[in-house]
């Protein structure tokens, strides 16, 4: 057996013990589950114990200063107060866009939703993204100042996006999700862009060779 | 018919239409930041309002744009349900093979939110809303049954009630931006396909 194998195959095993823990102290921590949940547990146990210790999928990391990664996709998930009137403003103005705030100049975005909570006095903002958090919260500055200002002007105590102050309240307004899933983690915005370009040029060409 | 922009420098001093209008009026006691900044881009959002695709609906609720939806829940945890729903997130590392194979899910995240009493829920799925819970409760009910039973009030995935469930505790966005609105997952994933097989042929024919 060569060293390499040997490696692999110790890895496996430290993983698959390291498994073992997790799922013993799940069912420990399931035991005060509703019933529901103690079944669907048992039920879903071996499937998990395969996909924990396979490890597919890339791990999830830091997005930078916060927020996770998956791949080269990225979480923000932030919840700001809004300021008097603000919902109000903010409502008229995403309305006028038929619910659509296009982010396409900022080229990073995946997705992007906008969600009022609590009787209109906080807002949720989630998003995916490529790279990390401090380049995408400097292109949303440089590429869209005007329309950021339009929606974060109904924010409560924002500094605005040419302040220094900017980032330190986006990020302590922030919470970093614990589960993120992407089905793409490879794929950007950029790359998608191209994979599209290449499909339709695909397309065309075996259109001609065929007729 | 609205006024043609001829270039960039003239938009200031074309007439506004009624719903911009309307909207700078809304605008008027905003800070002056956002002020400001409405006036700087009154001719941008005037071919956005005229060009852009419309946000449309997912169904029962939440948004669609072309193909891909949205899907925003808060649910209230139970005692112990973010304990138990941290580990398994933690055990699960993020692979959530349950996603893959619902096959519909282009992203989905999980957050924690007020003290560990709130979970909000998050997801980018392709098509509706009555399908995609469908594909939820055929093709993963024992992996939803074992994160959501943290949840109060949930009935189970068998049940009949779960609709209703989800659909309280939904939250349809107010606006819903999708780079790539005609991708579902199935056709990114073909173009993965189509991608490397280019790559391949060019290699091979180098």
């Amino acid at each position: 057996m060569s060293s390499t194998t040997m490696t692999q195959a110790k890895k496996g095993s430290t993983h698959s013990a390291d498994a073992e823990q997790k799922i013993q102290a799940m069912r420990e921590l399931f035991a005060d589950a509703p019933e529901l949940g103690r079944q669907a547990l048992e039920n879903v146990l071996r499937e998990l114990a395969s996909d924990v210790s396979q490890g597919q999928h890339p791990p999830i990391e830091s997005a930078g200063r916060t927020g996770s990664r998956l791949g080269k996709v990225s979480e923000l998930t932030i919840i700001v107060p809004l300021a008097p009137g603000g919902a109000k403003r903010l409502r008229a103005f995403l309305q006028l866009l038929g619910g659509n705030v296009n982010a396409g100049k900022v080229g990073t975005v995946h997705d992007m939703r906008f969600v009022f909570l609590d009787n209109d006095t906080k807002m949720l903002f989630a998003t995916a993204y490529d790279g990390d958090w401090d380049a995408y919260i400097d292109d949303f500055a440089t590429k869209i100042p005007d329309f950021l200002d339009i929606i974060d002007s109904a924010w409560e105590g924002w500094p605005g996006i040419r302040s220094p102050h900017a980032k330190d309240y986006l990020a302590k307004h922030q919470v970093t999700a614990e589960g993120w899933y992407v089905a793409h983690p490879d794929l950007t915005v950029a790359e998608t862009q191209r994979l599209k370009r290449i499909g339709k040029a695909v397309d065309e060409f075996l259109d001609k060779i065929g007729g | 018919m609205p006024p043609t922009v001829t270039s960039t420098g003239d938009q200031h001093t074309l007439p506004v239409p009624p719903n911009l209008q309307k909207l700078r009026e809304i605008y008027a006691d905003a800070p002056e930041m956002g002020r400001v900044a409405l006036d700087k881009i009154m001719g941008e959002l005037q071919a956005a309002v005229r060009s852009q695709q419309k946000a449309a609906t997912a169904g029962r609720i939440g948004l669609r744009q072309g193909k891909v939806s949205e899907l925003t829940a808060i649910v209230k945890l139970t005692p112990g349900g973010a304990k138990r729903l941290r580990a398994l997130l933690d055990a699960l590392g993020n692979n959530f093979q349950g996603a893959d194979i619902v096959g519909t899910l282009h992203d989905m995240r999980f957050v924690f939110l007020d003290n560990d009493t709130k979970l909000l829920f998050a997801t980018a799925y392709d098509g509706d809303w009555d399908p995609y819970i469908d594909d939820f409760s055929t093709k993963i009910p024992d992996a939803l049954d074992v994160l959501f039973c943290n949840a109060e009030g949930y009935p189970g995935m068998h049940s009949p009630a779960v609709r209703d469930w989800i659909a309280d505790n939904q939250i349809t966005a107010d606006a819903w931006y999708v780079a790539n609105p005609n991708l579902t997952v199935s056709e990114t994933r073909r173009l993965e396909r189509v991608g490397k097989a280019v790559e391949e042929l060019l290699d091979k024919i180098q």
